[in-house]
C-alpha cells in the first residue's frame, strides 16, 4: 500500500511538473542581457516584394559582412495578412522568439513598449517623413525599409487620344457636363482636380460612353480595410481635411470629408468603376487594369513594376503613365515598413548590428534591385533604370506626402475608419451617419494614451 | 488495500488525460476569462484589473449584436440547406452504381481544401476581370457581378454551401450503409414506396445522425471566418462581419481584453446548445446500444 501512495504521489508530482512546465513555457520571457554581440539574430518580415528583397540582402549579408561580424541571419516569412498578429501574440507574451520585428509607421507607437530605441540613425540618408513617422515620443524605434504611396496610374494611349482626338473631346465635355455639371476639356492628369478624374472615369465608362475601348473608367479600392482607407485619406487631405483639427479634436464630419466621400460615392453610385469594388484591394485593381477592363486607378507604388511588365500585363506595358494623385492640392499618404529591435530579444547587441548593415547604401542598392522600394531617395534617384516610378517617388514625396498622426491608437484607427466608412462609399449607408460614427471612433481611439515609456 | 489499489491506478491512468485537459482546455478559458476581466492591450505591457468594462463595452457596442444577429443567421441558413442536401445526396449515392467510387471522391473534395485557401481561390475564380466563373457566365450572357453589395451576401452561403455540404453527405452516407438493409425489404413487403420509406423507416433511425451532424455543422459555421474574411474583410461596413471576424478584429488591433470579453460572451451564446445536443447524442447512442 505504501509503495502504491508513493507511486500515487510520484505521478501526481510528475504531472504537476509538466502541467506547471507547459503553462509556463506558454508565458513570457525576460528581456535579460544585450546578448554577445555575435551568432544568430532571428528576424521576422512578411512574404511578397518586401520578403523577397530581403531574402537577397541577407543572403548577401550572411555570405559577405554576417561573416565578418560573426552574425548569422535567420529570416522567418509569416503570412502577408497576419504577420502583424501573430507578433501582436508575441509582443503580449514578452516573447524572445525573434531579436528584429517587422512595424510600419501605423504600427510603431503601438510596437514601441516593446522595441529597443535604435541607436546611431543617419536619418540624413532618408525621406525625412520616413524617419519622423517611426518616432515616438522623440525616439527612433524603428528603421525605414520600404516606403510606400499612392500614384495615380493611367493608360497613356488612351488618355493621350483622348487629349488629341476632337470627336472624344466632344463627348468628353457633354460627359462631364452630365457627371459634374461642368462642360471640361481633357488635361494632362498631373494637374487633374476630382472632377476631371471623374469626367475621366464616365467617359471610359462603357455604361457613360458606348464607345469607350474600356468596361469602366476606373477601379475604387473600397473593401473594408485598414489600407483602402490610406487611399481614401489621400482624397480628404486633397479637400484639406485630415483626421484632426489643429487643436487635435477628431475633424471627419466636416466639409472637407463630406466631399471626399462624396467622391467614391459618386465613382461607385455612378458604376464608373466595377460593382465588386466593393471587395478590391491591391490585386483586385491590378486585375481590373492588366485585364484592360479599367483605364486608370489610385494605386499603390508597388504596383507599377507589374503593370509595366510586358509578360505580367502585355495590355499594359509600355503604357502605364504615372502622376499624382488628384485634387486641388495633390496629395498621397505615405507609410514606411520598418524593422525594429525586439526589447525581449536574446541577442540585441548584433540585432543593432544587422540593423547598422540594413541602413547603409550599399544593403539598400541590392534591396532596391530586388524589388523592393527602398527609403532612401539617393538610392532610388541611382535605380531609376531599374524601376521607373522611382523617378516618381524621390521627386513627388517631399512635395506630396503626407502621414497621417502618430497616434498609440494608428492602427485601430485606420481600421474602424475602414469598417465606419466602407459602407457609405458602395452608397449602402448614409454619408452623414458614416461620418458621424468615423468621428465618434476617431475621438475615443485618438484620446487614448500608451501605457508605457 | 484493493480499493488503494484501483484509485491509485484511476489517477496513473487519467493522469495524460488530465494533463491534456489541463493546458488545453482550462488553462486557455481560465486565460481567456482573466484577460476578459483585464485592461490588457499592446499599448501597455502590464495588464490592470478591469471589472466587468470589457463585457460592457462589447454588449454596448451595435457592432457586435450585428455581428451575432449576422452569425446567426448564416449559420441558420448554411446548416438547414447542408443538412438537406447532403442528405439527399447521400441517398442518391446510398445505392451501388457504376463510377460510384470515383463521384464519391469527387464530392468529399471540397472539405479537403483548407477554408484559407479555399477563399484565396474564390477570389481568383470569382474575380470579374481574371476569373473563369464571370468569363463563363458572361460567355453564356449572363452579366453578373458576384462581389456587388446585393449579391455578396448569397454569394458568402452558397459558397459556404458548396464547401460544406460534402461533409453532411459523408456522415450521412456512413450513417446510410450501416443501417440493416432488412427494415428496408420489409418496408418494400409491406408497400411502402421511396419517399415513405425515407419519411418512416430511414429518417427515424438516422436522427441521431441528423442531430449530431447538424450540431457539427451549426458550431463550425457559427465559427465561420477564414473565407468570409479573405473576401469581404467583414464588408462591406460590416455587412459580412461574423463574430468570429469581430473578435479576431479586436485581437489584431491589439485589444486583447475586449477580444477576450466578447470571445466569452460568443461562448456563453453557444453554450446551452452542448448540454442538449450531448444528452440527445449519449441518449441516442445508449438507446441504440439497448436496443
Amino acid at each position: 500500500m505504501g509503495g502504491t501512495s508513493r507511486l500515487v504521489r510520484a505521478v501526481s508530482a510528475v504531472v504537476l511538473a509538466a502541467a506547471l512546465g507547459a503553462l509556463a513555457a506558454c508565458g513570457s520571457s525576460g528581456s535579460g542581457s544585450q546578448g554577445s554581440g555575435t551568432g544568430t539574430v532571428k528576424m521576422v518580415l512578411w512574404p511578397g516584394p518586401e520578403g523577397d528583397a530581403m531574402a537577397k540582402v541577407v543572403s548577401a549579408y550572411n555570405a559577405g559582412q554576417g561573416k565578418t561580424d560573426k552574425i548569422h541571419i535567420d529570416m522567418t516569412l509569416l503570412s502577408r495578412s497576419d504577420t502583424f498578429s501573430k507578433e501582436a501574440t508575441l509582443m503580449a507574451t514578452k516573447s524572445s522568439e525573434f531579436d528584429v520585428y517587422f512595424t510600419a509607421s501605423y504600427l510603431v507607437a503601438q510596437h514601441a513598449p516593446y522595441l529597443q530605441p535604435l541607436q546611431g540613425l543617419d536619418a540624413s540618408r532618408y525621406f525625412p517623413s520616413a524617419v519622423q513617422s517611426l518616432q515616438v515620443e522623440g525616439k527612433q524605434y524603428a528603421l525605414p525599409l520600404d516606403i510606400s504611396n499612392n500614384f495615380l496610374y493611367y493608360r497613356t494611349d488612351l488618355i493621350n487620344k483622348l487629349r488629341t482626338d476632337p470627336t472624344w473631346q466632344a463627348s468628353y465635355a457633354r460627359i462631364s457636363q452630365q457627371l459634374v455639371g461642368q462642360s471640361l476639356t481633357p488635361k494632362d492628369p498631373a494637374d487633374w482636380t476630382w472632377n476631371d478624374f471623374i469626367a475621366t472615369a464616365a467617359f471610359f465608362t462603357k455604361k457613360e460612353n458606348p464607345q469607350s475601348p474600356t468596361t469602366y473608367g476606373t477601379a475604387l479600392q473600397a473593401k473594408n480595410l485598414l489600407f483602402n482607407t490610406m487611399i481614401w485619406d489621400d482624397v480628404l487631405w486633397s479637400f484639406g481635411g485630415g483626421w484632426l483639427d489643429s487643436s487635435g479634436k477628431p475633424a471627419l464630419d466636416s466639409t472637407a470629408a463630406h466631399q471626399a466621400m462624396q467622391v467614391y460615392n459618386t465613382i461607385y453610385t455612378k458604376a464608373l468603376t466595377s460593382p465588386d469594388s466593393s471587395q478590391a484591394e491591391f490585386p483586385e485593381t491590378q486585375a481590373a487594369m492588366t485585364s484592360g477592363n479599367a483605364a486608370m486607378a489610385i494605386q499603390w507604388s508597388a504596383g507599377y513594376a507589374d503593370l509595366n511588365n510586358p509578360t505580367k500585363s502585355p495590355t499594359t506595358a509600355g503604357k502605364v503613365g504615372v502622376a499624382p494623385v488628384p485634387g486641388d492640392k495633390h496629395q498621397t499618404h505615405v507609410h514606411a515598413l520598418a524593422v525594429a529591435i525586439n526589447n525581449y530579444g536574446k541577442n540585441r547587441s548584433a540585432a543593432q548590428k544587422w540593423i547598422s548593415y540594413l541602413e547603409t547604401p550599399q544593403a539598400m542598392t541590392l534591396y532596391a534591385k530586388s524589388g523592393g522600394i527602398p527609403a532612401q531617395p539617393g538610392v532610388l534617384s541611382s535605380l531609376t533604370s531599374v524601376n521607373p516610378v522611382y523617378t516618381f517617388i524621390a521627386r513627388d514625396l517631399s512635395a506630396d506626402g503626407f502621414s497621417e498622426p502618430a497616434l498609440p491608437k494608428t492602427y485601430d484607427i485606420y481600421s474602424a475608419l475602414a469598417q465606419d466608412l466602407s459602407g457609405a462609399w458602395v452608397g449602402q449607408q448614409s454619408i452623414d451617419a458614416a461620418l458621424k460614427k468615423a468621428d465618434s471612433d476617431l475621438g475615443t481611439l485618438a484620446a487614448q494614451k500608451s501605457g508605457n515609456k | 488495500m484493493p480499493r488503494n489499489h484501483t484509485r491509485g491506478a484511476r489517477w496513473i491512468l487519467s493522469a495524460p488525460l488530465l494533463v491534456f485537459v489541463a493546458v488545453a482546455v482550462i488553462y486557455p478559458i481560465v486565460y481567456g476569462v482573466r484577460t476578459a476581466l483585464q485592461n490588457r492591450t499592446l499599448l501597455d505591457p502590464d495588464a490592470s484589473w478591469a471589472g466587468a468594462a470589457n463585457f460592457l463595452t462589447t454588449v454596448k457596442d451595435s457592432g457586435f449584436w450585428h455581428a451575432v444577429w449576422f452569425t446567426i443567421l448564416f449559420t441558420a441558413i448554411v446548416t438547414c440547406v447542408e443538412l438537406v442536401l447532403g442528405f439527399c445526396l447521400a441517398l442518391l449515392v446510398d445505392k451501388y452504381f457504376p463510377g460510384k467510387k470515383p463521384l464519391l471522391s469527387a464530392l468529399i473534395l471540397p472539405i479537403m481544401i483548407a477554408p484559407a485557401l479555399m477563399g484565396v481561390m474564390f477570389r481568383l475564380l470569382l474575380n470579374e476581370n481574371i476569373g473563369a466563373v464571370p468569363a463563363l457566365l458572361h460567355d453564356a450572357g449572363i452579366h453578373i457581378t458576384l462581389f456587388s453589395n446585393g449579391a455578396v451576401v448569397p454569394l458568402l452561403i452558397v459558397l459556404d454551401i458548396v464547401q460544406w455540404t460534402p461533409f453532411t453527405f459523408l456522415l450521412f452516407y456512413a450513417g446510410l450503409q450501416a443501417l440493416p438493409r432488412d427494415t428496408y425489404e420489409a418496408a418494400a413487403v409491406d408497400g411502402a414506396g421511396f419517399a415513405r420509406t425515407v419519411r418512416s423507416v430511414v429518417l427515424p433511425m438516422m436522427a441521431p445522425v441528423v442531430f449530431i451532424t447538424g450540431f457539427l455543422r451549426a458550431i463550425d459555421a457559427f465559427r465561420t471566418f477564414d473565407v468570409i474574411y479573405v473576401l469581404t474583410g467583414g464588408g462591406p461596413g460590416d455587412q459580412t462581419t461574423t463574430m468570429s471576424i469581430y473578435i479576431y478584429k479586436l485581437f489584431a488591433t491589439g485589444n486583447f481584453g475586449t477580444a477576450s470579453a466578447a470571445a466569452v460572451l460568443a461562448a456563453l451564446i453557444v453554450l446551452p446548445l452542448v448540454p442538449v445536443v450531448t444528452r440527445r447524442a449519449v441518449g441516442g447512442t445508449t438507446a441504440e446500444a439497448a436496443r
